[in-house]
C-alpha cells in the first residue's frame, strides 16, 4: 500500500462486525445447547427482525425503540412457533439431528418467501432513522456502530448474570447438561427450552435490525450472516457462551484485516467470506472442541450427545 | 468429540459451502455444452403468423428495478406496430423472461426462449456478463441477441456473430470518464467497481492507460452488502477523487456507507449504471450524491428524436422514459424490422435483415448503423452531475462526449 491505512478505524470496524456476530451467535448457540441441532432457519430471525422494525417505523410511523421491541417480542414468538409446530413434534417422533437440521433449512426458505411475499424482492432501507456520524479524534463514527457495539456488550453481561445468578439461568445451564437430570429435579424443562428459543429468536431479530441499518433489507440478508455466524460458534466451540463471544471478535479482525489484503491483491473483497470457512476448516481439524476445549468450558461442557437423542 | 458429531459439522459446513459458492462458481461458467443439432442452411421455416420476439431483461435481483421500467421501452415499440396493424400484415408477440440479474439464469431463459418458444431473435440481456454468458450458446444455435445495455469492451472482441447491441462500449465511456476527470486536474484517484465484466472493464482501462493515477483500485461483491472497510481504505489513500463503477441497490449501499464514513470530502464520479433516478427514493442516498455534487457519464438520452420518444413514453405509461428504456426501444424497433424484413423467420436471414435496417434507422438514440462487431458505429455520452431542485433530486446533463468532439461541458 502506497499509504498508511488507519488501524485503529480497522480495530473498530472489526468490533462492528464482531458485535454484530456475537447478537446473531447469542441465540444460535443457545438453542444449540439446548435442542442440539444447528437451527438453519435462524437466518430468517434475523432477516424477520429487520422488516419487522421497517415495518414499524417507515409504515407504522412508530419509534425506533418501540419498533425494536415490538420486533423482537414478534420475532421470538415466530421462534417458539416454529420450534413447537415443527422442531419439537418432529423430535418427538424420534427425529434425528439431521432431521432437525434439513428440516429448519426447509422452514428457513418458507420463512424468507413469505417475507418476500409480504415485502417484495427488492432492497428497503429505514427513511425514518437517522444515525449522526461524528469524528472522534482519528475514528470515525456513527450512533449506529456504537449502537451495535454497546448493545452486544450490554447483552452479554445481562445474559452472563442470568447464567451465572438466576435460577433461571441455573434452569438453562442444567437443562443444557443434561435434560433428564434437569426434569427429575423439578425443572419445567418444555419451559425453559421455550424461554430459550425466545431469546434466541428476538436476539437475532435484534442482530438483523443493526446488519440492516448498517446495511439494507433484504430478504436474503440473514442468510449472508449465517455462515459466518456458524463459522464463530464452531471456533468458539458449539454451545460455548464465552468461546463464542471470543470467536466473534476473532472472526470480525480476520474479516476487516483480510480485505485490505485482498484489496492490495487485486481480488473482489467478497473472498472474506472465505475467511469464515477457513476457520470451520482449521477449527474442524485441529481442535474440534473450539476455543472452548482450551479454556471456557466451566459454564457449558456438555456430555457428548448420542445419535438419535435431540431433545426430550 | 464423537464421530457423529463431527460427522454433522461436516456437513454443516458442506451445506453453507455450497449454499455460499453454488451461485458464484454458476455465474463464472460459461455454458459449455455444444448443442446436438445444427439447424441446416437448407431448411426453410415457414413463415409464422404471429412474429415472436424475444425479450430476455433482469426484471428482478439487483437490477430488476431497472430492468422493469426498460421492458416498458420495448411494448412501446411493439404498440407502434401494432396501431399500424403489425408488419406486414403480421402480427408482434413478444416472449419475455426474467434473467435476474444474474449469468447463469439468463442462459436458462435463453434456452427457454429458443427451445421451448422458437424465438429466434431477442432484445437482450442487460448486463455484459450475462450477454457474454449466453454468446456462445447464440452463435450455435443462429439466434440474434441486441443488448440495449450491455456496454463492456469484452463484447466488441466477439467480432462478427450474433450478438449487436445498441449501446456503445465502455472503452469509449471509460474515455469520456478519463476525459472528464483531466478536465478537472486530478492527480491521485481511487476506483471502487462492481466485481463483474463491467466494473472491472472500467478498472481495467484506467489501469492501462493511466497506470500512474490508480492510487487504489477495489473491487466489491454486490450481494455482500458491507463497504466499510473498503471505503476506508479510500479514505485513507487521500485521493482526489473516486471513480465508482456498479448497480443501484449495491450503489445505495456503498453511498450510505460512503456517508456514514464522512467520505464527502473527495470527488465522486460515476457511470451510467446508477444514473437512475431510483437512486433517489432513499433520502439518505440521494442527499449524499448531491451534498458531493457526484457527476458522471451515461449513454446519450438526448435531442430530436430522443424528445419524440420521450413523448410517446408518456403518453403510453404516463411516466418519463428512465436509464436505457430509449435504448431498449431501440433494440426491439431493430429486432421488428430485422424479423419483419426477413424473406423468412430464420437467424442467419434475420442477422442479414439487421444489418440492412439498421443503415438506415434512425431512432430514439440516434443512428443505429452497426459496426462490423455488432456495436454501434455512432455514440454519445451525456455527463450528468446530481443536482437537488425545489421538487427532489435530479440528473442535470451538464455536456456531452463524442470521439470526434470530445468533452464539451455546457458554460
Amino acid at each position: 500500500m502506497p499509504f498508511e491505512t488507519n488501524l485503529l478505524q480497522i480495530l473498530f470496524n472489526s468490533l462492528i462486525s464482531g458485535s454484530l456476530y456475537v447478537l446473531v451467535g447469542l441465540g444460535l448457540t443457545m438453542t444449540y445447547s439446548l435442542t442440539k441441532f444447528p437451527n438453519f432457519a435462524h437466518a430468517e430471525f434475523i432477516t424477520l427482525g429487520a422488516y419487522i422494525v421497517y415495518a414499524m417505523t417507515d409504515i407504522l410511523n412508530l419509534g425506533l425503540i418501540s419498533g425494536i421491541i415490538v420486533s423482537m417480542l414478534i420475532t421470538g414468538f415466530v421462534g417458539v412457533a416454529c420450534f413447537l409446530m415443527v422442531f419439537r413434534p418432529l423430535a418427538n417422533r424420534k427425529g434425528t439431528m439431521v432431521h432437525l437440521m434439513i428440516s429448519s433449512i426447509g422452514v428457513g426458505i418458507f420463512l424468507r418467501y413469505a417475507i418476500q411475499q409480504i415485502w417484495g424482492g427488492q432492497e428497503l432501507h429505514f427513511s425514518k432513522v437517522h444515525f449522526a456520524g461524528y469524528n472522534l479524534g482519528p475514528l470515525r463514527v456513527t450512533s449506529l456502530w456504537i449502537g451495535i457495539i454497546l448493545t452486544a456488550v450490554i447483552l452479554v453481561i445481562i445474559l452472563h448474570l442470568i447464567l451465572t445468578q438466576t435460577k433461571l439461568g441455573k434452569a438453562m445451564r442444567a437443562t443444557s447438561n443434561n435434560p433428564s437430570l434437569a426434569q427429575a429435579s423439578g425443572i419445567d424443562i418444555d419451559k425453559i427450552i421455550m424461554i430459550v428459543w425466545f431469546l434466541g429468536a428476538a436476539l437475532a431479530g435484534l442482530g438483523g435490525f443493526f446488519k440492516a441499518a448498517d446495511t439494507r433489507i433484504v430478504p436474503v440478508l440473514g442468510w449472508g450472516i449465517l455462515l459466518p455466524a456458524f463459522a464463530v460458534i464452531i471456533l468458539g466451540g458449539i454451545g460455548s457462551f464465552y468461546g463464542m463471544i471470543a470467536a466473534a471478535y476473532i472472526l470480525g479482525l480476520a474479516e476487516n484485516f483480510s480485505i485490505i489484503g485482498l484489496i492490495s491483491l487485486g481480488i473482489s473483497t467478497d473472498y472474506r467470506t472465505a475467511i469464515g470457512f477457513v476457520v470451520i476448516i482449521i477449527t474442524l481439524i485441529f481442535a474440534p472442541t473450539g476455543l472452548s476445549g482450551i479454556n471456557f468450558s466451566k459454564w457449558f461442557k456438555r456430555r457428548r450427545p448420542h445419535e438419535g437423542e435431540v431433545m426430550e | 468429540m464423537s464421530k457423529i458429531k463431527k460427522k454433522i459439522l461436516m456437513l454443516v459446513a458442506v451445506i453453507l459451502l455450497v449454499a455460499a459458492f453454488g451461485a458464484g462458481c454458476a455465474e463464472k461458467q460459461a455454458p459449455s455444452e455444444t448443442p446436438s443439432e445444427k439447424p441446416t442452411p437448407s431448411e426453410q421455416p415457414p413463415q409464422p403468423e404471429v412474429i415472436k420476439i424475444g425479450v430476455l431483461l433482469d426484471l428482478s435481483g439487483d437490477l430488476g428495478a431497472i430492468g422493469q421500467k426498460m421492458k416498458l421501452g420495448a411494448e412501446l415499440a411493439q404498440k407502434e406496430f401494432d396501431s399500424l396493424g403489425g408488419i406486414g400484415g403480421k402480427k408482434i408477440e413478444l416472449v419475455v423472461e426474467d434473467a435476474a440479474t444474474d449469468p447463469a439464469k439468463a442462459v436458462e431463459a435463453m434456452k427457454k426462449l429458443v427451445e421451448v418458444e422458437g424465438v429466434k431473435v431477442v432484445v437482450g440481456p442487460m448486463t455484459s456478463s450475462e450477454t457474454l454468458a449466453v454468446a456462445k450458446y447464440v452463435n450455435d444455435r443462429n439466434v440474434v441477441i441486441i443488448s440495449p445495455s450491455a456496454t463492456a469492451g469484452k463484447i466488441t472482441e466477439l467480432g462478427d456473430d450474433y450478438v449487436f447491441r445498441t449501446v456503445g462500449s465502455d472503452d469509449l465511456q471509460a474515455a469520456a470518464l478519463l476525459d472528464l476527470m483531466k478536465s478537472r486536474g486530478y492527480s491521485k484517484i481511487a476506483t471502487f467497481v462492481i466485481a463483474n465484466d463491467y466494473g472491472i472493464g472500467f478498472e481495467d482501462y484506467f489501469k492501462k492507460y493511466v497506470p500512474e493515477m490508480v492510487a487504489l483500485s477495489i473491487r466489491y461483491d454486490p450481494q455482500k452488502g458491507d463497504y466499510r472497510t473498503e471505503l476506508q481504505q479510500v479514505k485513507d489513500a487521500g485521493v482526489d477523487a473516486i471513480i465508482f463503477v456498479g448497480y443501484v441497490d449495491s450503489g445505495k449501499v456503498v453511498f450510505r456507507q460512503a456517508a456514514d464514513l464522512g467520505l464527502d470530502e473527495i470527488d465522486w464520479l460515476s457511470s451510467e449504471g446508477i444514473a437512475e433516478n431510483v437512486m433517489f427514493e432513499d433520502a439518505k442516498t440521494a442527499d449524499f450524491m448531491a451534498k458531493v455534487e457526484m457527476i458522471g457519464t451515461k449513454p446519450s438520452s438526448t435531442g430530436f428524436t430522443y424528445e419524440k420518444f420521450a413523448e410517446k413514453h408518456r403518453q403510453a405509461f404516463g411516466s418519463d422514459p428512465d436509464l436505457f428504456s430509449d435504448y431498449t426501444y431501440d433494440a426491439t424497433m431493430l429486432a421488428i424490422l430485422a424479423a419483419g424484413t426477413a424473406p423468412s423467420y430464420d437467424g442467419p436471414q434475420i442477422r442479414e435483415a439487421l444489418k440492412k435496417v439498421s443503415e438506415w434507422y434512425n431512432g430514439a438514440t440516434g443512428y443505429k448503423l452497426f459496426d462490423e462487431n455488432g456495436d454501434p458505429a455512432f455514440y454519445t455520452y451525456n455527463v450528468w452531475k446530481v443536482v437537488k431542485t425545489d421538487t427532489g433530486f435530479k440528473y442535470e446533463i451538464i455536456g456531452h462526449w463524442a470521439p470526434a468532439t470530445g468533452l464539451e461541458l455546457i458554460p
